[in-house]
């Protein structure tokens, strides 16, 4: 689904590049739920923002589904991130003068679903993360981890093949945050693709494959062993 | 996006924050009602003016001495003080001879002090022929004008306007054969005119003065020439072959072969219909550009407030560009946006302007005998609602720019 081979990343700052990515090689199959961890600098929102198709690389390849970004128009990445991407972030990123409903609406209004359409899988969304009943809310009056499970909502509502989340319990205390992993957890058991960066060892350990980048490089890319096969077993 | 989804999604922009949407607004309230009004008062003095003109009669012709003027903005030389004397009784009399012509009136003019008693007033006067009242279709209400025949034996009759009775009499006594003063020559009242006002002639009716013109010419300016020939067409000719004829007759009277020379000027109904339509069709577009510099500055006002609100939401238009929205969408949504704040402030404006000229015409009906013609031109508000569109995209369209080409990654990152 994700192929990436020698990606890199070059930003001009003050004149000076600074190589942020200096030749990323990973591949993730449909259906894996990975997390990206690394220190701060390390590259991980970078590469995240690549993965996303938020920005694009200076240089090496990156295929999503097949299709290779170089190929594609600035409107076709907006239609791939619309269809197939969800996202979730770190700050929630909902509109909080808007209801529950029209924040989870808001990817819809770039489809061209109709109308009928759209409200069945809003309302089904809502449901997918249990705050039916705060449909007509504002968000703005909601807590911290019922913001994040809008947003999660909100990301599921295109039925993208990949979910993307940027530290999605960042701004959590640890019972919202582990509610919130559940959920992703949920997400993948149901099959769907999951790309978690975070900077938390905890959270990255819901996953069953971490890829550690350092200093804009992958260090290190194992399956995570206690989460998934020990599961499993039991 | 579909315009409904961005239709509804920039109401609900606006209406969020409601004090400021209406404060943008009032720039283009203001403005749009400015056009409106004075493009309204502007027509209502056309209409006030040409209606003047056109009470005149369109088988009028007027005559006045001195070259024709080249530009048609320019007064001939007589009306600019110049004293030209080659209109004179032969004229008259040889135009009175012209089949085509119904009649023909004189006139002549001045300034003179009147007094009855111990009232006195400094007024406009004018000596005319006996057909004068019915070539200029002036009304006698007390009394009656004067004839020919009075022209004729040189009586020292007058007919005054209704303001100048009320100066000179007071409201109580009746003027009619009271014997009043010009220049010191003793006139008796034989009719006061029925309605005041300024006429077609830019005379102040109501304080006229008319006075036969022999007396006029020989007793008050002491002259033999005419300052202005009227001539009333047959209705059975053509008004440009009346002309042709007066231009032939008068020419031949003053052995003038070269109409390029002629030393008259002929004016019709036409011609100054003509050219008081253009003088006040300049007058309302100049007001109207002079309004339209306070829509200039209230679209200046949407512009700094739609780039307030594209940083304010910066965060949101990285969201909308995250999940999916095209530079095209986040443009057109603030366009959209920019453009329904100018579109309902100039339907607020329309009202407003409609408001406020309906109470200048109640006031100038209610409180005044100026005849105020009631005006709403409709040009008035197919060019408010086209405008303020028009401004809600010229001054909304660099905001939507700046919106739409913001980078997703630092939208989202922004604090």
């Amino acid at each position: 689904m994700i192929d990436l081979k020698d990606l890199t990343k070059e930003y001009q700052e003050e004149d000076t590049p600074t190589q942020a990515l200096r030749g990323i090689t990973f591949s993730i199959e449909k259906g894996e739920f990975v997390s990206i961890m690394g220190p701060s600098g390390s590259g991980k929102s970078t590469l995240l923002h690549i993965l996303s198709f938020l920005d694009r690389p200076t240089g090496g390849s990156y295929k999503f589904l097949g299709k290779s970004i170089d190929e594609m128009s600035d409107h076709e990445l907006a239609q791939v991130r619309n269809k197939a991407m969800g996202f979730v972030f770190q700050s929630f990123n909902l509109l909080a003068r808007l209801t529950v409903y029209d924040n989870v609406e808001i990817p819809l209004l770039y489809s061209d679903l109709p109308v009928a359409e759209r409200k069945r899988r809003v309302e089904e969304a809502v449901d997918s993360v249990g705050l039916k009943e705060k449909l007509y809310v504002e968000t703005g009056k909601l807590s911290g981890g019922q913001k994040q499970r809008i947003a999660i909502a909100r990301a599921l509502v295109t039925d993208p093949d990949v979910i993307f989340a940027d530290e999605p319990t960042g701004n959590l205390d640890s019972k919202s945050g582990l509610q919130i992993m559940e959920i992703l957890d949920a997400l993948h058991k149901k099959g769907r693709t999951v790309v978690l960066v975070t900077h938390e060892t905890q959270t990255a350990e819901f996953a069953n494959r971490m890829i550690f980048i350092r200093d804009g490089l992958v260090e290190s890319d194992k399956p995570i062993a206690k989460h998934g096969p020990v599961r499993n077993l039991k | 996006m579909l315009y409904k989804d961005a239709f509804k999604t920039a109401i609900r922009s606006l209406t969020h924050s409601k004090t400021r949407t209406i404060l943008t607004m009032l720039g283009i309230i203001i403005g749009i009602a400015s056009v409106i009004i004075l493009m309204s008062i502007g027509q209502s003095a056309q209409d006030l003016i040409l209606g003047k003109v056109q009470g005149i009669g369109s088988n009028l012709i007027i005559i006045i001495p001195g070259a024709p003027s080249n530009g048609k903005f320019s007064a001939p030389a007589s009306e600019q003080g110049a004293i030209i004397t080659t209109l004179q009784q032969r004229d008259v009399d040889a135009l009175q001879r012209e089949p085509s012509i119904q009649g023909v009136a004189a006139l002549v003019g001045g300034q003179a002090e009147v007094v009855y008693g111990n009232n006195d007033a400094t007024e406009s006067f004018q000596g005319v022929t006996g057909n004068m009242f019915a070539i200029r279709n002036l009304t006698v209400g007390q009394g009656y004008p004067f004839t020919q025949s009075d022209v004729d034996s040189q009586n020292h009759v007058v007919v005054i306007g209704p303001d100048l009775a009320t100066t000179l009499f007071g409201k109580y006594v009746n003027p009619i054969n009271k014997t009043i003063r010009i220049k010191n020559v003793s006139f008796r009242v034989v009719g006061v005119l029925a309605t005041g006002g300024t006429g077609a002639f830019g005379v102040d009716e109501g304080n006229i003065v008319i006075v036969p013109i022999s007396v006029a010419q020989k007793e008050l300016l002491g002259i033999s020439y005419f300052s202005t020939i009227l001539v009333q067409a047959n209705p059975q000719y053509n008004i440009d072959f009346v002309t042709s004829r007066i231009k032939f007759e008068l020419g031949q009277d003053h052995g003038i072969t070269d109409p390029n020379k002629y030393d008259f000027n002929i004016e019709t109904q036409a011609d100054i219909l003509s050219l008081v339509g253009s003088i006040t069709s300049v007058l309302t577009l100049f007001l109207a550009a002079i309004a339209s510099i306070s829509l200039i500055v209230g679209g200046i006002g949407i512009m700094n407030i739609m780039l307030v609100a594209v940083t304010e939401r910066t965060r949101e238009i990285g969201l909308r560009k995250a999940v999916g929205a095209t530079d095209k969408d986040i443009l057109q949504q603030f366009l959209i946006e920019s453009i329904m704040l100018t579109l309902v402030g100039g339907i607020i404006g329309i009202a407003l302007g409609a408001a406020v000229v309906g109470l200048i015409y109640f006031i100038a009906s209610t409180f005044t005998t100026v005849g105020w013609v009631f005006a709403f031109p409709i040009s008035g508000v197919i060019l408010g609602v086209s405008v303020s569109t028009l401004s809600g995209l010229i001054f909304g369209i660099y905001p939507a720019r700046q919106a739409g080409r913001k980078n997703p990654i630092d939208a989202l990152r922004y604090e």
